[in-house]
């Protein structure tokens, strides 16, 4: 296995595109994080100086969302490429124990985006650290439970769907697929909100969404959305055990 | 060795192999031909657990290969030259392989030397030619020192010298005892490597037997005769049991009988030979003879060894 890992993190890092995206994903990130941040007075109608410190560091944490969006996008291209150039052949006749072969690759994409999550969610609180003290407004302490719990919450995020990715990319052999699954999962309860406060209570808990904001802390208490941590992590866990389970199922019958 | 029994793979209503049996054996060249279609591709896939049968199994040194352990020992195949990431350069395309199977790093330098590709090692691949892809196929598919090696079409778009190369090479890893299998709808190719044949046509086998066996079988198979009185000897050997076609003033093109035969029984006859010699078929016009269903060109033995395996 560990041969495997370290052939699949070559096989990332040896393509100058990925080295580029990556950097770019993580520039553009911070990047969009801090026009929200500076632009308050338009997104939101209100100064940044009346603005609390948390509001701030939420809102620039918004640029970890678009690198949650590219790192899915970047998930999908590279391992659907292996299915469409059929490089597959030679990866699986070196490792033809295919549910080896798709854990290798669940546990390359995990260490890959829990490294993106921490640098995203770092860079971007001490981006949110400058930009208050460079409107004189106080900074706010790691220390604070609050937002130590936001910040796990938000380095959660691209995680989870980066490895809803990596098995929905099995699934669907294809980046297109892929990303409009991971996607979708993550557009669901904006459509969901649409619907009656009936299906809103059956199905909200149930969204991975949910659960990142209940671990997050930005859930409101009494929404539908608010779960404990021991059910956010189980419903989190449960997601990605379902979309792997077909993955490996349909993956090993499939032929190539 | 490679075992394959009963093996049949349908695609929805198409059957691509059917009930094929036979065994892929060490120390060998073993030529795969069949037409378009015939199955060949299917059948490697499913020796390498890409494509998984509909019925039957095929084992390696009696186990399943998706349960071997370091593979990359075991089998060696290049299923297809163009399967490879474009972006990445031929020595990054092999060490990806040798990291993932735990082969030691200098092995990529050395079969990036031995399939001539030293030079453009640092291209990426997009920018090779199909010989070139097919050098690195073979160039992956024997990383790791393997005990057969399977090669799907591997003469395509190979130059004069990728020929001359490929088949010295194919014979060299015979000669150190590995199994290997190449399929190929060059036959002129297959005859100049093969020691051994399988032919497949429509899923089915026709044929397996080594390139001799299946020439004196062969109705394009006789031996030419030329003596002072053709017309006597042909009697004198249609007596025997000879079959004698297209003889004319000239020549007689017998049949069912041995050159030691002929020779000695026109030595008694006291009748002067002219000429005596033997005419092989080429792997062609065999080829023709086995996909019109002519000749019955698998060995008694083979069955026998085929049933056995079944008991």
């Amino acid at each position: 296995m560990k041969n495997l890992i370290q052939s699949e993190i070559k096989k990332i890092f040896f393509l100058k595109f990925s080295k580029n995206y990556l950097i770019s994903m993580i520039a553009m990130g911070l990047a969009l994080g801090i026009i929200f941040s500076l632009t308050t007075n338009v997104t939101q109608g209100k100064a940044i100086t009346e603005l609390s410190p948390m509001d701030i560091v939420s809102t620039n944490m918004l640029g970890v969302d678009l690198a949650n969006v590219m790192l899915i996008i970047f998930t999908a291209l590279s391992i659907s490429k292996e299915f469409s150039t059929d490089a597959i052949y030679v990866s699986l006749v070196v490792t033809p124990n295919r549910k080896k072969f798709f854990a290798s690759k669940m546990i390359t994409y995990f260490l890959l985006s829990i490294v993106v999550s921490i640098v995203m969610v770092a860079l971007t609180y001490l981006t949110s650290q400058l930009i208050l003290s460079v409107h004189g407004m106080s900074r706010i302490a790691f220390q604070n439970a609050n937002l130590r719990q936001f910040l796990l919450g938000v380095s959660v995020m691209p995680v989870f769907y980066c490895l809803l990715a990596v098995a929905a990319t099995f699934i669907f052999e294809s980046s297109g697929g892929s990303i409009t699954f991971s996607l979708g999962i993550m557009a669901i309860p904006a459509l969901i909100k649409m619907f009656s406060s009936t299906i809103q209570k059956l199905v909200m808990p149930i969204l991975p969404q949910s659960a990142i904001h209940s671990l997050s802390g930005v859930a409101e208490q009494n929404s539908f959305e608010s779960l404990g941590i021991f059910f956010s992590i189980c419903i989190l866990l449960a997601w990605i055990i379902l979309v792997s389970l077909i993955a490996v199922v349909k993956f090993q019958k499939q032929d190539i | 060795m490679i075992k394959i029994k009963d093996l049949t793979k349908n695609f929805k209503d198409k059957v691509a192999v059917e009930g094929l049996s036979l065994n892929i054996r060490p120390g060998v060249v073993t030529g795969f031909l069949g037409p378009n279609g015939a199955g060949k591709s299917t059948t490697m896939k499913m020796i390498l657990d890409l494509i998984k049968p509909t019925q039957g199994e095929v084992t390696i040194d009696g186990k399943y290969y998706k349960d071997l352990k370091n593979t990359t020992s075991k089998i060696g195949a290049l299923i297809d030259g163009n399967a490879v990431n474009p972006n990445l350069t031929a020595r990054q395309h092999l060490e990806l392989i040798a990291t993932a199977g735990g082969i030691a790093i200098e092995q990529v330098e050395n079969m990036l030397y031995k399939t001539g590709l030293s030079k453009v090692k640092s291209n990426p691949i997009g920018e090779f030619s199909l010989g070139m892809r097919q050098r690195l196929g073979i160039a992956a598919a024997l990383l790791g020192e393997p005990e057969t090696v399977i090669l799907d079409e591997p003469f395509n778009g190979l130059d004069v010298d990728g020929i001359h190369w490929l088949r010295q090479l194919a014979k060299d890893l015979a000669r150190q005892g590995k199994a290997v299998l190449i399929s190929s709808h060059l036959m002129s190719e297959v005859q100049a490597v093969a020691e051994r044949i399988i032919v497949l046509a429509k899923g089915k086998l026709i044929a397996d037997m080594t390139i001799e066996e299946m020439s004196k079988k062969s109705l394009s198979a006789y031996i030419k005769v030329k003596s002072e009185n053709n017309e006597l000897l042909s009697s004198l050997l249609k007596k025997k049991g000879a079959f004698i076609q297209n003889a004319n003033d000239e020549n007689l093109h017998i049949r069912k009988m041995t050159l030691k035969q002929i020779g000695i029984m026109a030595k008694e006859s006291h009748i002067a030979l002219f000429e005596l010699k033997e005419m092989q078929p080429s792997l062609e016009e065999l080829f023709v003879e086995l996909t019109e269903g002519k000749v019955e060109y698998i060995s008694t033995k083979d069955i026998r060894e085929r049933k056995d395996g079944r008991k």
